[in-house]
C-alpha cells in the first residue's frame, strides 16, 4: 500500500518537474511561500492565543488572499488553458493580479489595526 | 362614552345647582388690623392734588374725618382753574372738609359746562359733573345724561361704564336714569367667577371695588335694589377684600369707598362673623365670644344673634336650639358650657337677624368644647399563665409612682387596667391617644403599646414576655412603665410614670449593645475596577514567532534561484521604470497608511499613485505584448521580482524567426 502511494508520489514529481513550463514553477514556489506563512500565523495562533484578533484575522486573510490571487494567475497563464482565456492575455491576467492585490492590501493594512 | 359624558356634565349641573343652595359666607374680609393699615396708607402726606384727593375723601369714607386748615390752604394753592380734573379733584377734597370753599369765577362754571359734552371722555364728564355738584353750581342733567349715552355707545369698556354710573349718582333725580341703571345689570353680567369664590373684572381690584362703590351709589340715588344676588355681593366682598396691602393709592381709596358703600348703602349690608380667639369653650371658659360686625369692622349693635341649631358632630345629637347671644362690649357671648355638653366638636349654626339689608347673615361653626380627664382605678398585676387564681393587683392613685416593681418572666403576665373619665361630669372618656410606653433605662431602649378599651370603656393591657420578645430585642432588664394620654379635647394630657417592671427573657439572644440604627452613616465605598488590559505573551515568543513567520520567504527566494528566475529581461524604458517606481510607491503607502494615515486619505493617495502606475503599467505591458507577439513567443516579464527567460533563448528565437522570415 504505501509502496504505491511513494511510487505514485514519485510519478507526479518527476512528470512535474519535466513538463511544468518555468513560469509555473515560479508561481508554484510563491505559492508554497504563501502557504508556509499563513499555517505558521495559524500555529503561532493556536499556541499563544488570539489577542489582538483583528491583526490575526488581517495577517491570515492576507495570506488566503494572496494564495487565490496567485492560483488564478496561474491558471490564467498557463498555455495549456489558452482555449478558456481567448480575451484575456497573460499581461491583461498580471495586470488583474496586481490590481485585486492593491485592493486586498488596502483592505488587510486598514484591518491590521 | 357619549352617553356617560353626558350623565356626567348633568350630575355636575344638579350638584352645582344643590351647592348654590347653601349661602356663601364670606372667606376674606378686613380685620381691625387690615383697616388700620388702609387708613395708614391714606393718611400718607401727600404731594400733589391728586394725592390730596384721595386722601381726604378716603379717609371721609372710613369714617376719619380730616379737619385741617392747611390741607384746605394745600389745595387751595394747588388748584389750577384752567384744567377740569384740577377743579374735581380740588372740588371733592373741600367738600369732605369742613369749612373750605373754592372761590368759583364764571370762567370756570363755563369750563366745566363746556365739558359736558359727547366728545369729551367719560372721566372728564364725571370729572366735571361731580365738580359742579360739589360746588353747588347748576347742571343741565338731561345733557349730561344723553353725552354719557353716546359715551357709552362708542367706548363699551368696563371703567368708562362705572365713571357713567358714578356721574349718574350726581344727577337729579328726575332725569331719565333707567338706562344707565340698566347697565350694572349688563357690567355684573361681565364680572369674572373665580371657582365660586371670587368676583371680579379681568382689569382688576380698582375697577371691581369701583363698580361696587358706583352700583351702590346710584342705586341709592334712584332707590331701586341694584340685580346683584347676595352670593354675588359675598363673592365682591371675597374679590375686593382679600388683598391686605395695596400697590398705589388710588386702590387703596377705591377700597375704602367699596367698604363704605357696603357698610352703609340702602339694600346689601354684609355681614362678618368670626369668633373672638379660637372656638373653644373649656370649664375655665364657658362663654364662646363672636364679633359681628360690617366690612369696616364696625360691629353691628342693631343685631341679634341666635343659634339656630348646635349639634355634636359624633352623634348628631342636638344640644341647643333657637339660642340667644348677648351683647357686652361690642362682642356677643353665649355660655355653652351651662348646657352641659359632653367633650368634642359641636356644629353651630348661628343666624343673625335684626336689619333686612344683612347678607351672609347664615353662618356655620365649628366649636370645640374641652375637658378635663382623670384617671380611675389604676390596677397592676402580675399573672401567673397557667393558673389565673387570685393575681396580687396593686392600685396607684396618679400621680404618684407604684413603690415596689414588678418582676415578670416568661411563665407571667403583666396586666394593667384603668378607666379614664371627664373630671367634672365623671362621664367615661376615649381618647384618640391612650400608649403604655416602656423604657429601658440602662440601653434607652423603648417600646410603645396602644392600651384598647373594651366594650364596658374599661382600658386594659397586657404584656405576655414570650410573645413581645422581639419588640424588646430579649433584653431582659428594669423598664419603666409609663402611660401616655392625649386627645385634641383635653386640656391636661398625661404622661405618668406609673411603675418599674423587670422583665426577664428565657433565651438571651440579643446583642451586647444597641446598634442605632445606621441608614445615614457613609456606606462602604464602591472601589472601580478598570478594564484589564489583556495578557499578552512574553516578548520572546513574540519575537521568535516574528522570525519563524519571515523565514518563508527566504525559502522562496533559494527555490526562485534554484528554478532560474532571473530579471535580465528587464528593459530600461521610461514606463517600466515609472512602473516599478510607481508600484514602490504603492506599497510605501501601505506601510505609510498603516503608520499614519487613515482610510480617506489613502486612498486620495492611492488614487494619484494608481492611476500614475497604471498609465505606466499599461504601457510597459502593451510594450511587452508587442515584444510576445512579434516574436511569437509567449514572452513574459514579471516584473515583480524575477523573471525567468534568459536573453539568450530570446536571441536564439528571433535568430529562427528572422532566418524562417528570409526562407519565406
Amino acid at each position: 500500500m504505501s509502496n504505491s502511494v511513494i511510487s505514485v508520489i514519485s510519478r507526479f514529481l518527476e512528470e512535474y518537474a519535466s513538463s511544468t513550463p518555468n513560469k509555473l514553477k515560479v508561481i508554484d514556489a510563491y505559492l508554497l511561500y504563501i502557504m508556509m506563512t499563513g499555517a505558521l500565523q495559524f500555529l503561532y495562533c493556536l499556541l499563544v492565543g488570539t489577542f489582538p484578533f483583528n491583526s490575526f484575522l488581517s495577517g491570515f486573510i492576507s495570506c488566503v488572499g494572496s494564495f487565490i490571487l496567485a492560483v488564478c494567475l496561474r491558471i490564467q497563464i498557463n498555455p495549456q488553458n489558452k482555449g478558456e482565456f481567448l480575451s484575456i492575455s497573460p499581461e491583461r491576467a498580471f495586470a488583474d493580479f496586481l490590481f485585486a492585490h492593491t485592493v486586498l492590501h488596502l483592505v488587510v493594512i486598514n484591518f491590521i489595526g | 362614552i357619549f352617553v356617560s359624558g353626558i350623565s356626567a356634565s348633568f350630575i355636575l349641573l344638579v350638584l352645582s345647582l344643590v351647592l348654590e343652595t347653601q349661602a356663601l359666607t364670606p372667606t376674606h374680609h378686613l380685620t381691625t388690623t387690615d383697616v388700620a393699615r388702609l387708613q395708614a396708607v391714606l393718611s400718607q402726606p401727600f404731594t400733589d392734588l391728586k394725592s390730596a384727593y384721595y386722601s381726604v375723601v378716603g379717609l371721609s369714607k372710613l369714617g376719619i374725618s380730616v379737619a385741617d386748615a392747611a390741607t384746605c390752604r394745600f389745595i387751595k394753592s394747588n388748584l389750577d382753574p384752567s384744567s377740569v380734573e384740577s377743579l374735581f379733584f380740588a372740588a371733592e377734597a373741600s367738600q369732605a372738609l369742613p369749612g373750605c370753599e373754592i372761590p368759583v369765577s364764571n370762567d370756570t362754571r363755563d369750563l366745566l359746562l363746556a365739558t359736558v359734552s359727547e366728545d369729551s371722555t367719560a372721566s372728564q364728564i364725571h370729572q366735571s359733573v361731580s365738580a359742579l355738584s360739589s360746588l353747588g353750581l347748576p347742571l343741565a342733567s338731561q345733557e349730561v345724561v344723553s353725552a354719557l349715552k353716546a359715551r357709552i355707545s362708542k367706548e363699551d369698556n368696563v371703567l368708562t361704564i362705572i365713571l357713567a354710573l358714578q356721574t349718574a349718582s350726581r344727577l337729579s333725580q328726575q332725569a331719565e336714569l333707567g338706562e344707565i341703571l340698566e347697565e350694572i345689570e349688563d357690567l355684573a353680567a361681565r364680572l369674572d367667577d373665580l371657582g365660586g369664590v371670587y368676583l371680579q373684572f379681568e382689569e382688576g381690584l380698582e375697577a371691581t371695588a369701583l363698580f361696587v362703590s358706583a352700583a351702590y351709589a346710584l342705586s341709592d340715588h334712584v332707590d331701586m335694589e341694584p340685580p346683584l344676588k347676595e352670593d354675588q355681593v359675598i363673592q365682591l366682598v371675597n374679590s375686593i377684600f382679600s388683598k391686605k396691602s395695596w400697590d398705589s393709592l388710588s386702590e387703596a381709596f377705591s377700597v375704602a369707598s367699596a367698604a363704605e358703600s357696603l357698610s352703609n348703602n340702602r339694600f346689601h349690608v354684609p355681614v362678618i362673623v368670626s369668633a373672638q380667639g379660637p372656638a373653644a369653650i373649656s370649664h375655665s371658659q364657658p362663654f364662646l365670644r363672636l364679633q359681628v360686625t360690617n366690612v369696616l369692622c364696625k360691629p353691628l349693635s342693631s343685631a341679634s344673634v341666635l343659634v339656630e341649631s348646635a349639634t355634636a358632630t359624633s352623634s348628631k345629637s342636638a344640644i341647643l336650639s333657637q339660642a340667644p347671644f348677648t351683647l357686652r362690649d361690642g362682642v356677643f357671648e353665649l355660655n355653652f358650657m351651662a348646657s352641659q355638653p359632653a367633650s368634642g366638636y359641636y356644629q353651630f349654626s348661628v343666624a343673625i337677624a335684626g336689619d333686612s339689608r344683612f347678607v351672609a347673615n347664615h353662618v356655620e361653626l365649628k366649636v370645640k368644647v374641652s375637658t378635663r380627664v382623670s384617671i380611675n382605678n389604676m390596677d397592676l398585676s402580675v399573672v401567673d399563665k397557667d393558673q389565673s387564681i387570685g393575681p396580687k393587683t396593686t392600685r396607684v392613685e396618679y400621680p404618684a409612682k407604684a413603690k415596689a416593681s414588678f418582676m415578670a418572666d416568661s411563665h407571667q403576665i403583666f396586666a394593667m387596667t384603668f378607666q379614664l373619665v371627664d373630671e367634672t361630669t365623671g362621664v367615661e372618656l376615649t381618647p384618640h391617644q391612650t400608649f403604655v410606653r416602656l423604657h429601658n433605662q440602662k440601653t434607652g431602649q423603648e417600646v410603645v403599646f396602644v392600651a384598647e378599651p373594651d366594650s364596658k370603656n374599661l382600658y386594659k393591657f397586657e404584656l405576655d414576655t414570650t410573645e413581645r420578645k422581639t419588640e424588646f430585642d430579649s433584653i431582659s432588664g428594669t423598664y419603666a412603665l409609663y402611660l401616655m394620654v392625649g386627645d385634641a379635647t383635653l386640656e391636661n394630657p398625661i404622661l405618668w410614670n406609673v411603675a418599674d417592671v423587670v422583665l426577664k427573657f428565657l433565651d438571651e439572644e440579643a446583642p451586647s449593645t444597641i446598634q442605632a440604627k445606621t441608614l445615614y452613616t457613609p456606606k462602604p465605598e464602591i472601589q472601580h475596577l478598570f478594564r484589564e488590559p489583556e495578557k499578552k505573551p512574553p516578548t520572546v515568543v513574540s519575537n521568535a514567532f516574528t522570525a519563524l513567520v519571515l523565514s518563508p520567504f527566504l525559502l522562496l527566494l533559494i527555490l526562485w534561484f534554484k528554478l532560474g528566475a532571473n530579471i535580465s529581461n528587464f528593459t530600461l524604458s521610461p514606463s517600466t521604470v515609472l512602473f516599478h517606481i510607481g508600484h514602490a510607491a504603492m506599497l510605501g503607502l501601505m506601510y505609510v497608511y498603516w503608520t499614519h494615515l487613515n482610510m480617506f486619505q489613502t486612498l486620495k493617495y492611492l488614487a494619484i499613485i494608481g492611476s500614475f502606475t497604471f498609465l505606466a503599467g499599461n504601457r510597459m505591458l502593451a510594450q511587452k505584448a508587442v515584444k510576445r507577439y512579434t516574436h511569437l513567443l509567449p514572452v513574459f516579464s514579471r516584473p515583480k521580482c524575477c523573471t525567468v527567460i534568459t536573453t539568450k533563448y530570446i536571441m536564439n528565437q528571433q535568430h529562427h524567426y528572422q532566418q524562417s522570415n528570409i526562407e519565406h
